[in-house]
């Protein structure tokens, strides 16, 4: 589904040439749950970008669904991040004013042939992330977790074939953080590809798969051995320490 | 439609920040305001005009005693103006329908039973009433007889009659101007008030003989009115008038002339020449706020695209193209001139209807202003739109979601 060969990415800002992906190798099958790990710096940033479509490698080459993502225009790669890229932002970016069905709908003013029962799909995603009783609620009158799963929902609802989640727990108390785990571990039940991009090992340790950066270049990539599961540990959570 | 779904993002993003949106439409308001404005004065004018001319009468030429370029009234101290000028342009111009010389007197005392009155008295000739087209509602006209006899016979306007007479007929009775005594044996059809407040059925008509000799005293004659056959001709007989007389009055330009020659396209131009500095300052205003508005309405969308850099970000990610986010700003800017420009048209109404009713300047709607209102809108809403949305669609999702 995913196939990276020989990707790189340089910068240039005048004279100087400043490389932060050089080499990088590697394929993701359809419903894997994948962790970028890597120290601020090391360019998990900016490989997260590529894999996104929001930025294009300098060399080599990214093929999502046997498309070559590199060759694209701008129209085409804003096209392909609405119906195969579903993003989670760390600040969740939602838009501040409008209710948490709005935020959920917006990439469906985007789509190409707008579904007759949008509203709908956006109730059937705020439920599966537990917001039934949430929907007509703005950020500010949300938890971060809240805001966090309405952000999810958002980009549960164009059905998307890859969730991007970029330190999606960095903001969150643990409790909040476990609870955002439990939907994804759901979600990856569910069978979508998942790829966390995250800097924190407790993190990665809900995937089942870590591919770890260190300067620009894979310096690892294995199986989890013990995957954590966020279901457990949010049980014994509710038996002992209280919610930060 | 997607372009529906931006036009909803773009109206939605405007109902969030009421304040801010309604500073960006005040430019736009004032400035359709004032739009507004000078054309319902403008077409109010022109309406006023069209009546003052028609009122005059389109075939219509003056030959008036005393030079200068104002309208009338004339000179009545100028002796120049005499009958036999009149008799020579009936004589010697081509294209003349009817021809009246007159004398004229203001505000005479006029007496009858027990009431005096103040009327113009005019002294002219049988073929007054058809240079005027003004005829009598009963009685008999002023006749070639009366001129020739030096009958003391008057015509009446319909307000002399009704303040000397009440609601009893005039005809046959007897009046005194000044000290001579006139019969009665008609009274003129109604005409009104002229723009400039008189009224004009507050007069007396008397045989111009009777007038200038009885009456008067004196030997020239006030104007003479000219009554062309042919619309078009207006212009040429308007300049063998002028060089006869020259000729007569031995008059060699650039000697200033002792006549004058009006006619309804004279009386128009000089009716609107009074209004043209206020609306030359209104449209002056009008441009002028519309072009700080659209300032102003740029600076505040560049800030808000400032602002809504995230948001923006945001967007791109989930799938908008440039083109999508450049037309949600305009859209934005769009909707903010047109709603601006609906207020800024019941704005300027209202001050049009203010105007009306509490001064005495001349007012009319039409639909022209609205169409031009919408035009300059949607000029101003996309010329000052499109550089904040080129921002806004030009930043790069990367940078812009950090």
């Amino acid at each position: 589904m995913i196939e990276v060969q020989g990707l790189e990415k340089t910068y240039s800002t005048g004279s100087v040439t400043t490389s932060v992906l050089k080499d990088i190798n590697f394929r993701i099958n359809e419903g894997e749950y994948v962790a970028i790990m890597g120290t601020s710096g090391t360019g998990k940033s900016t490989l997260m970008n590529i894999l996104g479509c929001l930025d294009k490698p300098t060399g080599g080459s990214y093929r999502l669904d046997d498309t070559n993502v590199g060759s694209l225009d701008d129209d085409a790669l804003s096209h392909l991040r609405n119906r195969k890229i579903g993003f989670v932002f760390q600040q969740f970016h939602l838009l501040e004013r409008a209710t948490a069905m709005r935020n959920v709908m917006l990439p469906l003013i985007y789509v190409e042939d707008y579904p007759e029962d949008a509203e709908k799909m956006a109730e059937k995603a705020l439920s599966s992330v537990g917001l039934t009783d949430r929907m007509e609620y703005k950020p500010n009158e949300l938890s971060g977790g809240q805001q966090q799963r309405v952000a999810i929902a958002r980009a549960l609802i164009t059905e998307p074939e890859i969730i991007l989640a970029d330190e999606l727990t960095g903001n969150l108390d643990r409790k909040s953080g476990l609870e955002v785990m439990a939907i994804f571990k759901n979600l990856h039940q569910e069978g979508r590809t998942i790829i966390l991009v995250t800097h924190d090992q407790a993190v990665a340790d809900h995937a089942q798969r870590i591919i770890v950066l260190k300067d620009g270049k894979i310096a690892e990539d294995r199986r989890v051995e013990k995957q954590r599961d966020p279901d457990v540990e949010l049980s014994t959570l509710a038996g002992g320490e209280d919610e930060q | 439609m997607r372009i529906q779904r931006i036009i909803g993002q773009s109206t939605q993003a405007l109902g969030r920040n009421k304040l801010r949106t309604f500073f960006m439409m005040t430019g736009t308001i004032v400035g359709i305001a004032a739009l507004t404005v000078i054309m319902a004065i403008g077409s109010g004018t022109e309406k006023k005009v069209m009546k003052r001319m028609e009122a005059f009468g389109p075939r219509a030429i003056m030959l008036i005693a005393g030079g200068g370029k104002d309208l009338p009234p004339p000179d009545f101290n100028l002796t120049t103006l005499r009958m036999e000028d009149a008799e020579a342009v009936r004589n010697q111009v081509q294209g003349i329908e009817a021809l009246a010389p007159a004398a004229f007197k203001r505000q005479m005392p006029i007496k009858a039973g027990g009431e005096q009155i103040q009327a113009n008295v005019f002294a002219v000739d049988s073929d007054w009433h058809e240079a005027w087209d003004w005829y009598v509602s009963e009685g008999d006209p002023i006749a070639a007889e009366d001129v020739a006899t030096m009958a003391r016979v008057c015509v009446i306007g319909q307000t002399t009659s009704r303040d000397l007479f009440g609601n009893d007929s005039p005809i046959g009775e007897y009046i005194h101007i000044q000290n001579v005594r006139f019969r009665v044996k008609g009274i003129l059809k109604h005409k009104g008030t002229s723009p400039m407040g008189t009224d004009f059925d507050n007069r007396a008509l008397i045989p111009l003989t009777t007038g200038m000799r009885r009456l008067f005293n004196q030997e020239h004659i006030t104007y003479v009115r000219i009554k062309v056959k042919d619309l078009d001709q207006i212009e040429t007989v308007k300049t063998q008038v002028r060089q006869l007389i020259h000729g007569r009055h031995h008059i060699t330009p650039p000697e200033e002339d002792d006549f004058r020659i009006v006619s309804a396209k004279g009386i128009g131009d000089l009716a609107r020449g009074t209004s043209k500095t206020l609306s030359i300052l209104l449209i002056a205003l009008a441009g002028l706020s519309l072009f700080v508005g659209g300032v102003v309405l740029m600076n505040i969308l560049l800030i808000s695209v400032g602002e809504r850099t995230k948001e923006i970000g945001l967007r791109r990610a989930t799938g908008a193209t440039r083109g999508d986010i450049l037309s949600q700003f305009v859209i934005e800017s769009l909707t903010v001139t047109l709603f601006g420009m609906v207020l800024g048209c019941g704005l300027g109404v209202g001050i049009t209807m203010f105007l009306a009713q509490a001064t005495k300047i001349p007012v009319a709607f039409s639909w022209e202003p609205f169409a031009l209102a919408t035009l300059f809108a949607l000029l101003v809403g996309t010329f000052f739109g499109v550089q904040p949305a080129r921002k806004a669609a030009a930043l790069n999702p990367v940078e812009s979601l950090r």
